[in-house]
């Protein structure tokens, strides 16, 4: 245990070091945001005419001013926007080592790798959690203040959860793109990774075949009551285990036994 | 006998490149072992090695008695490494990149991490993030992290690299006096032979992967040729005078080069020749093989 607080210390003390975790932070908080924003021009439709191509995209997005439709785009864009800003953050944790050629200086320690690839997980597990729960937070201030209609103290906890459970899939999805970077040695293959899942599950999604395929289930979830409504089953939660499973073993396994030769 | 690091027909391939074959090669508990070996030779591939970074192709490894890898196994704890140039993460202070290396040791005591930076003259530095140090005060950070935790074996991958000539005595000195005074064993790889040459007391030289000579220093100093160098203001007569007499010369530059015993264990009588022939010499001093010179005499014999 004490090997793993020391690794998690050190993950914590490069992330907070870092401008990443601002930069995650900034970007994310956009979303609500934005939200908002979008909530702001729907409650006032003459300021929103006055503004033209905003009113527009805005009525595509989310249709109506009220605590539900809020939220609901509040979780697809914590699915799409997941998906890009999660892998970043996995492709940082993991690819920073050979990008900054540090790898060389944690291999050969008595800390085992097996706790330092665990402690970063933990790591991009907690800094997602962390900007979920920003996000939900900021949300909530944000529709408060732009007044919303339509609160409900259970509408409020179910979206909690279920920006959780989202939030928690996409982060299901994450191990590859740690392998990614640790087998690519840097940030582009798992970004490149992260960027070909999310068209393959737009395809997934047209083709019907959304709910099989891991890495459409978080936005297949999110848009449950939208027009893209599928049937997401059990049998969609087991796909997103296995791939985590898969994902975090082979990772683990990459950095016990791989040659490190440069 | 125990032995520090042992190699056993260690081999490594990447890909149809053989980049270390067969080496075996032993160290002992106290030695400051130094592998020498031109850019390429297959020093780092060894030290990853030793280190349990690569897995062998074939062969064994073994680092104070225990068998090292796979699965990043091995006796850490007692080892302090250096593998190529040092890294730090650059947004992190000196200090924070040690206490990162104190933490991932174990070493509970949060001292050590002061004592080391003052150790290695970082002290101004502590405060200063990693990316902006110079290739030195890098090499030092690099130099902390693998004494930090006073290890028994140190396994440096050119120790010396990007530091100034006060740096390298510095360290140098710093090796001598872990070895002398606290019995610690330094595997350092370099491929400056003079560095080599004047901390070492058992030297390995590694050309293209083959291990082609383990040697202790002094045996090094007996094998490097030795030669009498002549300068001359006449240098023409002085050559004609002494190839009558029977030397075999050779000139280089402004320097007559006499190679046989005879001249080299009797310069006297060179320089009667000499003075005879009115071609009085104005240095006269017998010079031993520039290491350089050995080391490239050898490893080019092995092309």
């Amino acid at each position: 245990m004490n090997a793993f607080l020391s690794a998690f210390w050190a993950e914590a003390l490069k992330a907070r070091r870092s401008k990443v975790s601002l930069l995650t932070v900034a970007a994310f908080s956009l979303l609500p945001i934005v939200d908002g924003l979008f909530m702001f021009i729907l409650k006032n439709p003459e300021r929103a005419r006055a503004m033209g191509l905003i009113n527009a995209k805005a009525q595509i997005t989310a249709g109506v001013a009220d605590w539900p439709t809020y939220f609901q785009v509040l979780l697809l864009g914590t699915a799409i926007g997941g998906a890009i800003l999660f892998a970043f953050i996995t492709a940082w944790v993991f690819g920073r080592e050979f990008s900054d050629h540090t790898i060389k200086e944690i291999l050969a320690l008595p800390t085992p790798r097996g706790v330092i690839v665990g402690a970063k997980f933990v790591l991009t597990a907690a800094w997602m959690l962390g900007l979920s729960l920003l996000i939900f937070v900021i949300g909530l201030g944000i529709g408060m203040a732009v007044d919303i209609p339509g609160w409900s103290q259970e509408l409020v906890e179910s979206s909690f959860w279920s920006l959780m459970l989202v939030a928690l899939l996409t982060f299901m999805l994450m191990p590859f793109v740690a392998w990614f970077a640790s087998v690519g040695r840097g940030y582009l293959p798992p970004l490149g990774w992260a960027f070909l899942t999310m068209a393959l599950a737009q395809i997934a999604i047209v083709l019907g075949w959304g709910d099989w395929f891991p890495w459409s289930v978080p936005g297949l979830l999110s848009s449950l009551n939208g027009p893209r409504a599928e049937p997401i089953g059990m049998h969609s939660y087991v796909v997103v285990l296995l791939v985590f499973v898969a994902g975090i073993a082979a990772t683990f396994a990459w950095w016990q036994s791989a040659d490190q030769a440069r | 006998m125990n032995f520090a690091v042992e190699t056993n027909g260690l081999s490594k391939s990447f890909g149809k490149v053989r980049a270390i074959d067969s080496v075996s090669l032993r160290v002992g508990q106290g030695e400051i072992y130094g592998f020498l070996g031109l850019n390429g030779a297959g020093k780092t591939t060894t030290i990853r090695a030793l280190l349990g970074m690569i897995r062998p192709s074939a062969g064994a490894v073994r680092v104070l008695g225990q068998a090292v890898g796979p699965n990043g196994r091995g006796p850490w704890r007692r080892v302090g490494h250096l593998v190529e140039r040092p890294a730090a993460y650059p947004e992190l202070t000196v200090r924070e990149n040690l206490e990162i290396a104190r933490r991932l040791q174990g070493i509970p005591d949060r001292d050590t991490t002061s004592r080391i930076i003052e150790r290695l003259g970082l002290a101004s530095y502590a405060a200063r993030k990693a990316g902006g140090l110079s290739t030195g005060n890098l090499q030092r950070l690099g130099l902390a992290r693998a004494l930090l935790h006073e290890p028994e074996l140190l396994i440096l991958d050119e120790p010396a690299n990007g530091l100034d000539p006060a740096g390298v005595v510095e360290i140098r000195e710093l090796l001598a006096s872990l070895a002398r005074e606290k019995g610690v064993t330094v595997f350092m790889s370099s491929h400056i032979l003079t560095e080599v040459d004047r901390l070492a007391t058992r030297i390995g030289i590694i050309h293209k992967g083959n291990l082609l000579e383990e040697l202790e220093a002094e045996k090094l100093e007996e094998l490097r040729s030795q030669r009498l160098e002549i300068k001359a203001h006449n240098l023409e007569a002085a050559q004609c005078a002494l190839t009558q007499a029977g030397y075999a010369v050779k000139v280089s530059g402004s320097t007559l080069l006499l190679y046989e015993a005879r001249a080299i264990e009797a310069p006297d009588e060179v320089a009667t020749i000499l003075v005879n022939a009115g071609a009085p010499p104005t240095r006269l001093a017998v010079e031993q093989e520039m290491l350089e010179d050995y080391f490239l005499r050898l490893t080019g014999g092995k092309e």
